[in-house]
């Protein structure tokens, strides 16, 4: 693709701070999800799928990881002559020393000038921590067929959930007529999934005034919205049907995970016709020992597997030792369960190790045990 | 460091696999599910800072071209370092015309230009991995003209079947390299792969085409024996394994069905690159039972695994039983499909055959995108 029609920006400077110790040492999109993956690969790959071919990506809280990881955007084939990934976390100006983003809206407003240096007509504006598949193009040809200032994605929610998401209410005709955030008597399930596209001179100038309102907290959904709504500008809701999911705690990052071992879930991640793309391990295939017992299981490469694993996702150079047990549980890169040890209902982070014959969660528990620091010995 | 660039030799007519061989050269057999055999050798190169490296092919060199593209997964540098597919045309009147110094004589002209002082010649039908740079360094403290890889073999009277043999005299001198006549079990294996400067590589190009057009580079070295400083050098790795025919082929990978053995060849320390599919992890359903085995992602596995390789995206159907088998990418066994030593090529799908049986000693075969 010879021009840049459309730009993209990925807002991933958050901490995700319901994650707990996951997000104590890196950013929410540097977490790893389904086997191999990292959450940022979504929309990366979203990206390169859908023919979006440049993508910042704005990073604040822990980028080193983050930044590494996405910096040149190979892993994404977005290394094109025309395209690339470029990490722009906060920086230091001559007029105003160093400034963090103070919001969503913010980080955008202050990297105005790596945006103007593409001349795109459009921005689709992304957020770095959801689960999902879309394609962006078909996006933009309803933004562009309705003629819109701002179309924002939406996707139907169960109504007794709607209080949770900021809500969009639409006339018959997709128009959105206002925004509601986390409204406590909702009157529509369509909420904001945090996609936006919008006519790039439209938001620019709004983001010019925004950048000196004080009033503002610079927020795309508390003030960018409100106000193309305030001045009448045209708003379209993009309905979006398909898997969707802002994995923000440990429970729903624990079943969004287990969702992939559901046939029929619409989170295909076997798809070759919109791979997710991620870094290459070099790891050898996984080996599944001699003893080992496997029933119902999403395993991947460079993990070493003795023991039993049951209902359970098993990400990159992850070790089950022998006469283990790992049930409805998600252990991440690197994690050694030593031999004898019961994991049940667990999330087990990086690099975690839990000796032999330990016992971390329990079948009956309400909520996941997050396990994010070794285990010594049994309790 | 030693600067050197690398050669990976494909086009040797001594080996051949049946079956396999008719859809690509042994380097692009697929390995351990993943890999390519041609990964180890271009690896070792690469992990042993040697970024130049040209693989000489002849036959069929679609999927070789296909998996080596530039060498970005290989970890060489894109300024300066290379990896070059040299062509040769393979003479149709008589394979003994194929030798690997007419392919190096077609492109002498590359040769030559290159900046390099030395040269590692290594072959694409070898699994083991090697510090070359470690090897450079003895071949130039020694001052040999020539160094020779060899593994030491206590099983050379069935193994290793068209081998050269290199015997040695106490100092490690060469005193001759013949082909191995599978009379004694212990035998100094040479392992196709050379160390010599550049002009010395060259000189012996032009000297062997100069007097025969059949002699191959170790026919040369023979010839030269008398005036050459020619040496072995022991390689010390854990795991070493010649592709020479279907069985070689099948032990080289099941040998590896041991985790501390294949964890010892290809480790953080000593990675083997490849090309990326970007397939998802394995999803294993109810009712699957799997043992002893490695499997790479992209599978869908519903049945009984027991012993075997499984490459990139294969599907086992419910209620199959794969024992002692090597699938290749892609391929599908059929619900209730019962399959033992079997050695599955690519795309292909065993649906309507219930049973298919062969023994460990002499393997069966599938051709390549067959529906049985």
């Amino acid at each position: 693709m010879v021009n840049n029609e459309m730009l993209a920006m990925i807002l991933a400077g958050g901490r995700g701070s319901r994650l707990k110790d996951l997000t104590n040492k890196v950013a929410k999109p540097a977490i790893s999800f389904g086997g191999k993956y990292r959450i940022v690969d979504f929309p990366l790959s979203n990206c390169a799928n859908s023919g979006v071919n440049t993508v910042g990506v704005l990073t604040q809280y822990e980028p080193v990881l983050l930044n590494s990881y996405v910096a040149g955007g190979r892993n994404w084939g977005l290394d094109t002559r025309n395209g690339g990934v470029y990490v722009l976390p906060p920086r230091e100006k001559a007029e105003s020393g160093l400034n963090v983003y103070r919001g969503t809206a913010d980080a955008i407003t202050q990297n105005i000038d790596f945006i103007d240096q593409y001349d795109p007509e459009y921005l689709l504006v992304l957020s770095g921590d959801h689960i999902y598949k879309m394609n962006y193009a078909k996006m933009l040809a309803f933004h562009k067929e309705n003629k819109a200032d701002a179309t924002i994605a939406v996707i139907g929610v169960p109504m007794k959930e709607a209080s949770r998401f900021g809500i969009m209410n639409t006339d018959g005709n997709g128009h959105i007529v206002e925004f509601e955030e986390k409204p406590e008597h909702p009157k529509s399930n369509l909420a904001s999934m945090g996609i936006y596209i919008f006519s790039w001179k439209v938001l620019r100038r709004l983001l010019i005034a925004d950048k000196t309102n004080a009033e503002s907290s610079h927020d795309f959904g508390k003030d960018i919205i409100p106000t193309l709504l305030g001045d009448g500008r045209r708003l379209m809701a993009y309905e979006f049907k398909g898997y969707w999911k802002d994995v923000g705690t440990i429970d729903s990052l624990w079943q969004a995970n287990m969702d992939l071992l559901d046939e029929k879930s619409a989170l295909n991640l076997d798809d070759d016709h919109w791979k997710i793309y991620t870094e290459d391990a070099t790891e050898i295939p996984q080996f599944i020992g001699p003893d080992a017992s496997i029933d119902e299981a999403y395993i991947t490469q460079g993990c070493h597997v003795e023991g039993a694993v049951r209902r359970s996702v098993v990400f990159t150079g992850a070790n089950v030792g022998p006469e283990a047990q790992v049930c409805d549980s998600v252990l991440m890169p690197g994690s050694q369960i030593g031999r004898g040890a019961k994991v049940i209902r667990c999330l087990v982070a990086n690099n975690v190790r839990i000796a032999p014959g330990a016992t971390v969660g329990s079948a009956g528990s309400e909520s996941i045990t997050l396990v994010a620091h070794d285990v010594k010995e049994a309790e | 460091m030693i600067s050197a660039f690398g050669i990976v030799n494909s086009s040797n007519g001594r080996y051949h696999v049946e079956g396999l061989e008719d859809y690509r050269p042994i380097g692009a057999f697929s390995f351990l599910g993943r890999y390519r055999v041609i990964d180890f050798p271009v690896s070792n190169l690469s992990n042993s800072d040697i970024d130049r490296i040209q693989v000489y092919v002849s036959q069929n060199p679609r999927s070789l071209a296909e998996h080596l593209s530039y060498g970005q997964h290989y970890n060489i540098n894109a300024k300066r370092g290379k990896l070059q597919l040299l062509f040769n045309q393979d003479s149709r009147v008589n394979p003994i015309y194929n030798t690997d110094i007419r392919a190096y004589h077609d492109n002498l002209d590359v040769i030559r230009r290159m900046q390099q002082d030395y040269v590692v010649i290594t072959a694409g039908n070898w699994i083991f991995t090697e510090n070359f740079q470690e090897l450079l360094e003895t071949h130039v403290a020694s001052g040999a003209d020539v160094t020779l890889l060899y593994h030491k073999s206590s099983t050379a009277d069935r193994h290793y079947r068209n081998s050269n043999i290199l015997e040695l005299n106490r100092q490690k001198g060469v005193k001759s390299i013949k082909p191995n006549d599978l009379t004694q079990a212990n035998r100094n294996v040479f392992m196709d792969t050379y160390v010599m400067s550049k002009n010395r590589f060259i000189d012996l190009i032009e000297k062997a085409v100069a007097k025969s057009s059949i002699y191959n580079l170790t026919d040369i070295l023979n010839a030269e024996n008398d005036e050459l400083d020619i040496r072995g050098v022991q390689h010390k790795g854990s795991y070493v394994a010649s592709i020479y025919d279907v069985k070689s082929y099948f032990d080289a990978n099941m040998n590896l069905l041991d985790y501390d053995v294949a964890a010892g060849l290809v480790n953080a320390k000593w990675p083997i690159y490849t090309q990326t599919t970007d397939a998802s992890p394995v999803h294993y359903f109810k009712g699957a039972e799997v043992t002893n085995s490695m499997i790479a992602n992209g599978c869908i596995i519903r049945g009984t695994v027991e012993n075997s390789i499984i490459g990139r995206g294969v599907t086992i159907g419910k209620g199959a039983v794969v024992k002692h088998c090597m699938v290749l990418s892609h391929s599908v066994i059929g619900d209730g499909v019962h399959i033992e030593n079997q050695i599955v090529d690519k795309w292909a799908q065993v649906l309507h055959v219930k049973e298919l049986s062969a023994t460990e000693e002499d393997p069966g075969y599938v051709r390549r995108e067959d529906v049985l």
